[in-house]
């Protein structure tokens, strides 16, 4: 039925638990690479798998 | 059943206040204003609108925010600056159960213990032993952030080593148990105490020995030991024995909310038989989301085939019954609160004094009648109405299935001049409009 | 780019709420026909199939495991077209060319309600119906399309997004579009309505987390954790609201805080401590004297998260031993 037409928005494209680095914008990825996040900057898109640990 | 002496009146006031206890998750809403007389009526009248400005101790006040409280309510407006100010007022309070009087004294015996001392400095004495775990634990969850303040429970079968000092700060037990621990076993010395709580002083003189036993202890506090005193009642006795316990009293009063049928969207269901009845409860189900509904039978015999039929259509039934020990009663009725059951069948007689305001719907299954047959209204009224006008809204269904209970629902409507409107179960739209 | 805290949610965000509710609104005309029917016999089908998909999901607890079993499967069957029994009668959706797509929604809807409903009142009832939920979701996936499209509409802070006042808006509207019920007798009070969306977001909460254990093992979650990640990031990206916000992130965290920690380590802690150190401050900063206890709630688990570096599992979760009941 019609209702699952809600695909191919940005808040549906990472359905991936983890997004690829090759996915992220520069901004997106200096933040996953910070210590810290900035306000108000935080990606929406979930981190790389190889960035979880120190 | 039929015979009521009164021992079983007597039994009864302390299992329904548990009951009620059990049963509730939520504040009973009240509009009407405290009254309070004040034993020096020219100091100041604190009230407080927010638990910050009370001045509690930051671990106290994690625990009362830790609990879900956002605000204090109505009673606990007045009571709590009275209770916790310097120096120490006494006090005697009567408001309905469920009005957040537990909540208030808990919070003030928790602001006067000096945790570095480890004896006894609060005593408080309830009805029962179930009433006193139950105040034990709101003890334990205000207390959470505050674990060197310790409690213990004088009770019965609670032995102690002869000789033994108690270190707990907190004491909660009943009138015996708690004389004993003071006078006979000197396990507490009452010279030290500096807060003692009567709870639930109406149901306490109810009980042989009881008033007794309070007022002996009391004797053996120091004069200055703060006094607070509790009550869901105030008739001449209770008011004669608080004024015996608690000298130089404040006392705040809090009327009654009175039940009304005003915020209760009431209707009838036309069946013809106990089948149809089951049918159209079924459609019930099918169109509102009910979180928790208790169900009215007349017999216990229609209770346990209702409760049978609902099962075997897969619904989480809950079945209290009149023969059932009070524990075993406290413990359906908890299951049911805790959810792990959402539909409680019981009968008119058996939950008699229960209050059902935390259930969304009510169902008669059958109406209730006394036993010559006329309309029941004073039990309609408890089991349906609601109080305090910006309460949760109520729904209750009737189920209609002969001429007799026709005309005993008329007569229920002519009683309260409110109409009672008719359903059609079968007209699922209609049943969702009416919930929502 | 951006600077600060935002007013409102991400565009791409906004796009695909938007795109939720149009579909849910296409799927309800879609069975028109089924829904208004004209005569008798399509109305005592409507009323069965009806009762078919919503009285499972009213029957959801946490008595046993293979309870929950049996009511899932019941659904599941419904969905699948096949013959169900209820109430003693047996429907099944292809008696009427609409009835799988009135079913979905009605399942859909009740779902959210019971949320609303119950997981209000009683927090841990959110785990036994997300997990049905997830499972429906991971099977017929225009079912959870569908949930979120409804819980989007009772509870927009599920978005996240802080609908704005259109000019022109009369303010009984604007009420309801922020989720509070509005009836003859006036809006509804704050407490009643913050514990309902509590309901709704810790149903969501747990909705993200669970899985089917009876699903297929292979495929991704149907609606993961990484919308966890998602729905914290764009809470945090917005300036906080009075009272909802600091409730909603305490109700949010203490059930799926746990899992999205193990799921993204370090930088799940980034964003605790961020909100610990540079939102929380703003969120204090738009709270008046009355609504200290959503807040102090929510300071009270992020200082002992951050002391103990670790957040403990929700109360209510069901265990191993849950599924062999
Ligand atoms: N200030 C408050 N805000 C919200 N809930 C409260 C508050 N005070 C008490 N409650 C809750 O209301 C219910 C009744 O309170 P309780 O103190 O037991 O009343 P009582 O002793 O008068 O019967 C309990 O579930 C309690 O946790």
């Amino acid at each position: 039925p019609a209702a699952a037409a809600g695909a191919g928005s940005a808040a549906e494209a990472s359905d991936g638990l983890f997004s690829p680095e090759s996915k992220l914008t520069p901004e997106e990825l200096n933040q996953f690479k910070a210590k810290r996040f900035t306000l108000g900057q935080i990606p929406l898109k979930p981190p790389p798998a190889n960035m979880l640990m120190v | 059943g039929g015979k009521s002496t009164d021992d079983d009146d007597k039994e009864d006031k302390a299992a329904q206040s548990l009951l009620n206890k059990l049963i509730r998750n939520n504040l009973v809403n009240t509009t009407n204003q405290v009254e309070v007389l004040q034993k020096d009526p020219n100091s100041p009248l604190y009230s407080v609108k927010s638990f910050e400005e009370l001045r509690l101790k930051p671990q106290l006040l994690q625990g009362v925010y830790g609990m879900g409280f956002n605000r204090p309510s109505k009673i606990q407006e007045t009571a709590l600056p009275m209770m916790l100010a310097e120096p120490p007022q006494n006090l005697i309070a009567q408001s309905q159960s469920g009005t957040g009087k537990t909540a208030a004294f808990v919070l003030a015996m928790l602001s006067h213990v000096d945790p570095n001392n480890k004896y006894p400095q609060c005593l408080c004495v309830s009805p029962t032993y179930e009433l006193a775990l139950q105040t034990g634990k709101v003890i334990e969850q205000m207390g959470k952030h505050y674990p060197e303040v310790q409690l213990v429970y004088a009770i019965r079968g609670n032995k102690l080593q002869r000789g033994m000092k108690l270190q707990e700060q907190i004491v909660i037990g009943t009138p015996g148990t708690m004389l004993d621990w003071c006078g006979k076993f000197k396990f507490i010395d009452p010279k030290k105490v500096k807060v003692f709580v009567l709870d639930e002083a109406d149901v306490m003189i109810a009980t042989q020995g009881h008033q007794d036993q309070s007022i002996r202890i009391q004797r053996m506090l120091p004069k200055n030991c703060q006094m607070l005193l509790f009550s869901a009642t105030f008739e001449e006795s209770v008011w004669n024995f608080a004024q015996r316990i608690v000298p130089d009293p404040n006392i705040i009063k809090l009327k009654r909310e009175e039940e009304t049928l005003d915020t209760i969207k009431q209707y009838y269901v036309l069946c013809n038989c106990k089948e149809e009845k089951f049918q159209a409860l079924c459609n019930i189900y099918g169109a509102i989301t009910i979180a928790q509904a208790m169900i009215f039978c007349h017999t216990r015999k229609t209770a346990g085939w209702l409760a049978g039929e609902l099962s075997r259509e897969g619904h989480q039934v809950a079945l209290l019954s009149g023969e059932m020990q009070v524990e075993q009663r406290a413990a359906v009725i908890e299951r049911f609160r805790d959810g792990k059951e959402k539909v409680l069948v019981t009968t008119n007689v058996c939950a008699r004094g229960i209050d059902v305001e935390q259930v969304s719907v009510v169902i008669n299954f059958d109406l209730p009648v006394d036993k010559d047959g006329n309309p029941d209204n004073e039990t309609y009224l408890h089991r349906i109405g609601r109080t305090g006008r910006f309460g949760k809204r109520g729904l209750a269904i009737n189920m209609v299935d002969s001429k007799m209970s026709m005309n005993i629902l008329n007569r229920i409507q002519e009683h309260f001049n409110k109409k009672i409107e008719k359903l059609d179960t079968d007209d699922l739209d209609e049943i969702e409009k009416i919930a929502s | 780019q951006r600077k600060g805290l935002q007013n409102s949610a991400e565009d791409a965000t906004l796009k695909w709420f938007k795109e939720l509710q149009d579909s849910a609104a296409r799927c309800t005309q879609s069975f028109e026909q089924l829904n208004s029917p004209k005569d008798a016999q399509t109305k005592k089908l409507k009323l069965e199939l009806q009762k078919a998909a919503t009285i499972p999901v009213s029957q959801i607890a946490s008595n046993s495991g293979s309870q929950l079993r049996e009511i899932f499967d019941k659904i599941d069957k419904l969905l699948s077209g096949r013959q169900v029994v209820s109430g003693g009668k047996s429907v099944s959706t292809s008696m009427h060319p609409q009835g799988l797509d009135f079913v979905g929604y009605k399942l859909a809807e009740k779902f959210v309600k019971q949320g609303e409903e119950e997981v209000a009142s009683h927090h841990e009832a959110a785990f036994p119906i997300a997990v049905v939920a997830s499972g429906v979701w991971e099977l017929h996936p225009q079912v959870g399309d569908l949930i979120l499209a409804h819980l989007h509409k009772k509870c927009p802070y599920a978005v996240p997004h802080y609908p704005p006042m259109k000019e022109g808006t009369p303010v009984e509207e604007y009420q309801r579009i922020l989720g509070y019920r509005v009836d003859d007798s006036g809006v509804e009070g704050q407490d009643s309505f913050l514990k309902r969306m509590s309901g709704m977001i810790r149903l969501y909460a747990a909705i993200i987390q669970l899985r089917w254990p009876y699903g297929s093992k292979q495929a991704v979650a149907p609606h993961g954790l990484n919308h966890g990640w998602r729905w914290l990031a764009q809470m945090l990206n917005m300036e906080p609201l009075a009272d909802i916000t600091a409730t909603l992130l305490f109700d949010f965290l203490e059930v799926c805080g746990n899992a999205l920690m193990k799921q993204y380590q370090i930088q799940f802690w980034k964003l605790i401590l961020l909100l610990k150190e540079e939102y929380f401050p703003r969120i204090e900063a738009v709270t008046s004297s009355g609504q200290m206890g959503s807040v102090i709630r929510l300071k009270q688990f992020l200082e002992t998260s951050l002391q103990s570096r670790q957040i403990s599992p929700p109360k209510g979760q069901l265990s191993s031993t849950f599924w062999r009941s």
